[in-house]
């Protein structure tokens, strides 16, 4: 029971380093990436209906090994720095017109040189999976110590350093009600919806620094300046970048920055879209969604337990539990699909928004809700 | 290296105002969820570290903090020895003084 608890959590770390093997392989393999991505999508789907609770033993203490769940989510800094340096190695052979051939590396047959479509191939998948690093990141923000920079260091290979604060002292604090920008309200799209959580995020960040060097006494432009420091830490990429491929580098770097910022918004849509708290009353259960089938739970190391986790921050993965709160009943891979077609997004997620106003909103909640609703029908008649 | 094959296993006492009562910490738990697990109504909200409900004095003795705790105790708390008990662990027995909003047997 002990290892299968603790391997089921190792769908990313795999996935990941085949995808940077087929980068390497190059050819057609470079799309393998996206490809396992989409067979996820239809795993995911397939298996919607199965939901698992969190194992335990005799006396209710997890399986979860965590030394070893460390090990594995610092060991994933690495493979995405490896990511983007096999990405910036394929951008310099494109842009350097290498000749598309055979070779060898360590008796591995490789495609030297690569097309456009394959090099498209490379950007996407090391993009998707890059984007993925988000479920590390996450978990480590509220692990401190030394988890916390290495969550830093993981999202400032996304240009997204900022999380790893903006997530602790501003999502957790203030989700469900408008102070937060990663909780989307009623009737916003996943687009839009990532520019100003990701833009909102950013600035409380830059506030939060802003506010603490001021407390100290200190000017804002100092090394103590985390949201600075945070865009220092995305230096490197651009460098690697620019290096590589030039503006043709620095788009690729933008596609990789701007899809996996996309994933990562997407998960904060996902998880709180259009729940309501009222300002300065605690947050419980009902302020999240829950997304718990199988393969989300193993592929996103239980990212998807949103209940349990917006309740117990400070609880490892792998403790996280169901607690009977609201629930999509559908996995990440599914529910994102949706996310993309917002009319089809927002009718499935209508039933569930219908049941969370009549059986988990409190008064002054279902009052807030009824307000975004009136806001909402006033949009649609004016556009 | 990161702390990850460290084998000491030292738990700790902290002493609630004035020896009203102690809370044993082990190692790798921190203050408040040591005294949350003993049944203990410590004031709280976040447990990240993002709200200050935890907020504690250290009257005596050492803490680990998980996260720099400007970000939410004003430089005068600071001055005065508080900090937040969910991101705390102990590196010594410890005094401690912290505002209960209902008395603790
Ligand atoms: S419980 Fe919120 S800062 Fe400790």
């Amino acid at each position: 029971m002990k290892l299968y608890v603790n391997l089921r959590y190792l769908i990313v770390p795999i996935s990941s380093l085949i995808t940077l093997f087929g980068i390497f392989l190059g050819g057609i393999y470079a799309w393998i990436g996206v490809i396992l991505f989409g067979i996820y999508t239809i795993i995911d789907t397939v298996t919607k209906d199965i939901h698992l609770r969190a194992e335990t033993d005799d006396d209710g203490n997890s399986f979860g090994i965590k030394q070893f769940q460390y090990l594995v989510m610092y060991f994933m800094l690495p493979v995405f720095i490896t990511l983007q340096l096999a990405l910036a190695w394929r951008i310099f052979q494109y842009v350097d017109s290498s000749i598309i051939e055979s070779a060898y590396f360590a008796g591995f047959a490789y495609e030297s040189g690569i097309n456009t479509t394959n090099l498209i191939g490379a950007s996407l998948s090391a993009a998707l999976w890059a984007g993925l690093g988000i479920i590390y990141g996450h978990e480590l923000s509220h692990n401190k110590k030394e988890g916390f920079l290495v969550s830093r260091l993981i999202m400032a290979l996304s240009g997204a350093s900022h999380f790893t604060y903006a997530h602790v002292y501003n999502h957790h604090l203030d989700l469900g009600h408008q102070d937060d920008p990663a909780t989307a309200p009623r009737g916003r799209n996943v687009y839009w919806h990532t520019w100003l959580s990701h833009i909102g995020q950013s600035k409380f960040s830059f506030d939060m620094e802003k506010k603490k060097l001021g407390k100290q006494n200190k000017s804002f432009l100092s090394f103590d300046n985390r949201w600075i420091l945070g865009y220092v830490y995305s230096l490197p990429s651009i460098i690697l970048f620019v290096w590589a491929g030039g503006l043709i580098g620095l788009l690729a770097l933008a596609a990789v920055w701007v899809i996996a910022n996309f994933l990562l918004e997407a998960l904060n849509f996902m998880g709180h879209y259009g729940l309501i708290r009222e300002e300065g009353k605690p947050v419980e259960h009902r302020h999240s969604w829950d997304n718990d089938s199988v393969f989300t739970s193993w592929f996103f190391i239980e990212i998807g337990r949103q209940c349990d986790h917006h309740v117990r921050g400070e609880t490892y993965f792998w403790e996280l539990d169901d607690v009977g709160g609201p629930n999509y009943g559908i996995g990440y891979f599914s529910l994102f699909v949706l996310t993309l077609v917002p009319p089809l997004f927002r009718s499935y997620v209508k039933k569930h928004l219908d049941n969370w106003d009549q059986n988990y909103a409190t008064d002054a909640e279902k009052v807030i809700a009824k307000q975004f609703e009136n806001k909402n029908l006033i949009a649609q008649v004016a556009s | 290296m990161f702390g990850l094959f460290t084998k000491k296993n030292k738990d700790f006492i902290a002493s609630v105002n004035e020896n009203s009562f102690e809370v044993k910490v082990i190692k790798g738990k921190t203050l408040l969820s040591s005294a949350l697990d003993q049944g203990i109504d410590w004031p709280h909200r976040c447990k990240v570290g993002s709200c200050g409900s935890c907020k504690c004095k250290i009257i005596s003795g050492k803490i680990k903090p998980q996260i720099d705790f400007a970000y939410v105790l004003d430089q005068e708390e600071l001055d005065a020895g508080y900090v937040l008990a969910c991101q705390s662990e102990l590196k010594s027995d410890i005094e401690v003084e912290v505002i209960f909003k209902n008395k603790q047997e």
